[in-house]
């Protein structure tokens, strides 16, 4: 049996978070329940892929509030939203953050479980993102600074006659640069490079 | 000729008494007009005769019709003046009789106890005959009935002048004296021989004749005027009878006129359609039968405060002889008719009237219930909240449950809990829905008199053990004269509970602040003022913040109390408002209306 994956639930209504847990131990998740923010804040971070069934209106620090930390952290947990009272202005600014749904109260089982079953594929996928960056960067900072400097005229899509030019050394030393580069990188192509010093933000 | 005259105004009175029975005065006036014209037809007769034993006869018939006259001229007096004393009337007539008498048996005359002659003389230009002898001593019964006529008439006169009788009274009675007292002097001159002249009595009489008939004539021109008079009364009193029955007729509503004891008099045609009895019906019936049962007494009152204080109003359901009813307003003055007490007076039907009246009132009323709603309406999205949390519950244990019940082994124990945990959330859901069908609830504020400082009571009774747990001072200050209050007693008492309990909230943290809370109620005229302050953390947000609804500082606060605490006061005419404290916390106030107790 494989591992079960973890659900958070934060709700201040302790006999909700009671029922939710019921139902999502019936269905063989983890749960963890908190009857407020800051308890979820002050528990150990969880690292692995998961998600938090969040209630949007609770006293001291709202669900919206706690939604925008975990954005600062770079969290890899995905958020729905569960309130009583929520109107669409709040929804969008919700899901515009990156929660992956904004359910109303009271929530059919079946519903709330898709919904998690999809946010948990997103924690996933977000780890797994958040790992192959990391993997990217670490292999960026093993590159020599000549070969940081290679990667970014390269990636600006220069050719190699002309970097070599910019840095004031013969075009062939540029090509065995290059070349080692895309090595120590682990890419094959000239677009998968690209894109790689896209996301790690180089210039 | 005197017996001509006297003979048609005989006729004349004769056909009088004859159309009207009990004018017995024009009787005697008939009686003594023919007999004055016999006498007159006697005394030419005797003027004329020759032979002794004729003029004794003549004389006899002569008498007969003095006696006549006499009795006549009596009875005349007697019905016409009502004055004569029957003693005198009795010793007249009485001597008259006995001196017919005397002259019937003392025949051939009683005048004279030996006659020497028949003489015949020149009397005013004609040849007649009259008797010369001595008078017998006998005659003195005649001139003593004649003097006692004169008595009579003397004392029957004075005692109507005295009464103030008839005008014409006087007149005739003088007239008769003044007569009779010539004749008994010329009938004594004569019958002694001091002068030569015949027996012309019956001149005497038609003198009483013409005069008595001149009065009698004035008396029936003035029945004659005062018939005339009655005509014309009568003619305007059946224009005036036509006139109320027209206005009776065109009156907007029911006429009546009722007696005392509410027997219907009179009343129009409108009455008939409106009541649907017919007159006949109707005037079996009695003021009551047209009122319903159930309000007869009130009628009953009304009508007897009209009858005592000349005048009254009254509106009570008018019972319609086809069952149905109509509200009808009746305005009623009593009126004295035939001496007895009467009311009479209009009734309009205001059945459409009150319909409008109420169909307004529900308007007004259903007007204010949406005000309240609309106001209320903001609240629903919060009580939508309230009651979705226990739902919510209820539906993810359920549906837990399901799931759990599907495993091969089912945990028993978390199903029981499971379930202990629906009910629960059942009770709270079904809680929401009592506050919120509270706040809705349609109606008037059920008002009652309250005196203001119970209130303050009741509600700090409540708030006891928050406000020991807290370690609240309480400090209470009223003014010295406080009115009675029109309110509705459980929502005040909540209103205040909510600004106690909020106080005391605001005064958690106070620190080594002593918490103190201040209850006031002072009388300003037309309102009675009602405020709580704390010295707490003050207020957070604009005024207008703080009254809507889901504006809340606390974390478990909804931020209804003050919204619903404003509707109640609101609901009572009132006004609710905060002030922020120059030192610490805040006040808040309410105003309610002072509603005097006799409106």
């Amino acid at each position: 049996m494989k591992q079960s994956e973890t659900v958070f639930l934060i709700d201040d209504e302790p006999a909700l978070l009671r029922a939710l847990g019921r139902l999502l131990k019936a269905e063989g998740f983890t749960v963890q329940a908190f009857e407020s923010a800051l308890a979820f804040l002050n528990a150990p971070r969880h690292t692995g892929s998961g998600c938090i069934v969040l209630d949007q209106s609770m006293p001291e620090m709202s669900g919206m509030e706690l939604q925008q930390r975990l954005v600062q952290e770079d969290s890899a947990l995905a958020v729905i939203f569960i309130t009583g009272n929520g109107d669409i202005p709040m929804s969008v600014r919700a899901i515009k953050a990156g929660a992956v749904d904004f359910l109303t109260k009271p929530v059919k089982d079946s519903e709330l479980l898709a919904v998690i079953r999809m946010a948990l594929k997103k924690s996933k996928e977000m780890l797994h993102s958040k790992a192959e960056f990391n993997e990217w960067k670490q292999r960026h900072a093993a590159l020599s600074k000549r070969e940081k400097e290679v990667l970014v005229h390269v990636a600006k899509g220069l050719p190699n006659k002309q970097i070599a030019k910019e840095l004031g050394v013969v075009e062939q030393t540029i090509k065995v640069h290059r070349g080692r580069v895309m090595s120590k990188m682990g890419v094959d192509s000239l677009a998968q490079l690209v894109i790689m010093a896209e996301r790690l933000r180089l210039k | 000729m005197t017996a001509a005259a006297a003979l048609t105004l005989a006729g004349v009175h004769g056909f009088v008494w004859l159309r009207q029975k009990k004018q017995m005065a024009s009787l005697m006036f008939c009686l003594m007009a023919a007999s004055t014209a016999g006498m007159a037809g006697c005394e030419l007769w005797m003027m004329n005769l020759a032979d002794m034993q004729s003029y004794a006869h003549a004389l006899q018939w002569y008498n007969l019709m003095r006696w006549l006259v006499t009795l006549a001229l009596v009875g005349f007096i007697h019905f016409y003046l009502g004055s004569g004393r029957p003693w005198l009337e009795l010793t007249v007539c009485g001597l008259r009789t006995l001196s017919l008498l005397l002259n019937f048996i003392f025949s051939p005359m009683v005048y004279y106890s030996s006659i020497d002659e028949l003489v015949h003389i020149s009397f005013l230009g004609t040849q007649v005959t009259i008797v010369e002898g001595i008078p017998s001593p006998l005659s003195i019964v005649g001139q003593l009935s004649l003097l006692v006529l004169a008595a009579y008439l003397v004392d029957a006169t004075w005692r109507s002048s005295l009464r103030g009788n008839k005008p014409g009274a006087l007149r005739v009675g003088l007239s008769a004296v003044f007569f009779v007292l010539a004749l008994s002097i010329q009938m004594m001159f004569s019958l002694w021989g001091i002068i030569d002249m015949p027996i012309v009595a019956s001149l005497f009489f038609t003198g009483i004749i013409v005069v008595m008939g001149i009065e009698l004539s004035e008396d029936m021109l003035r029945a004659a005027r005062l018939a005339d008079e009655l005509r014309i009364r009568e003619s305007e009193l059946r224009e005036e009878r036509k006139l109320t029955d027209a206005i009776f007729e065109s009156a907007p509503g029911m006429l009546y006129l009722q007696s005392a004891t509410g027997k219907m008099v009179r009343w129009n045609s409108q009455h008939e359609r409106v009541t649907g009895f017919s007159n006949s019906e109707t005037s079996q019936m009695r003021a009551e039968d047209f009122c319903v049962e159930a309000e007869r007494e009130i009628l009953k009152e009304a009508r007897s405060i009209a009858l005592a204080k000349g005048g009254n109003e009254v509106e009570f359901d008018l019972a319609r002889q086809d069952g149905q009813m109509a509200r009808h307003f009746f305005r009623m003055v009593p009126v004295d008719i035939g001496g007895e007490p009467h009311l009479v007076g209009i009734g309009i039907d205001v059945t459409s009237q009150r319909a409008l009246a109420a169909e307004t009132e529900k308007q007004r009323e259903q007007m204010a219930h949406i005000a309240r709603v609309a106001s209320v309406s903001e609240l629903s999205s919060s009580l939508a909240h309230e009651i979705n949390q226990p739902l919510a519950i209820i539906l993810s244990n359920a549906q837990a449950a399901q799931r759990l019940m599907a495993h091969e082994q089912p945990d028993l124990n978390e199903l029981r809990e499971i379930l202990e945990d629906i009910v629960t959330a059942d009770i709270r859901a079904a809680d929401v829905i009592k506050r919120l069908r509270s706040i809705l609830r349609q109606g008037k504020p059920v008002l009652e008199s309250i005196s203001p400082p119970t209130l303050f009571d009741q509600a700090l009774g409540m708030a006891q053990s928050d406000l020991k747990e807290a370690g609240v001072e309480v400090t209470r200050r009223h003014s010295k004269k406080l009115p009675t209050l029109q309110a509705d007693r459980i929502p005040i008492e909540q209103v205040l509970l909510n600004l106690i309990k909020n106080a005391c909230e605001a005064m958690q943290d106070n620190g080594s602040r002593e918490k103190l809370l201040s209850l006031s109620c002072v009388n300003e005229g037309i309102w009675l003022r009602f405020s709580v302050r704390d010295n707490g953390h003050g207020l957070q947000g604009n005024d207008q913040e703080i009254f809507q609804a889901f504006h809340t500082t606390k974390p478990n606060g909804l931020g209804l109390g003050l919204t619903i605490c404003q509707t109640i006061i609101r609901a009572h005419g009132g006004n609710l408002w905060c002030d922020r404290n120059k030192s610490h916390g805040a006040t808040f106030h309410f105003q309610l209306p002072i509603v005097p107790e006799n409106l």
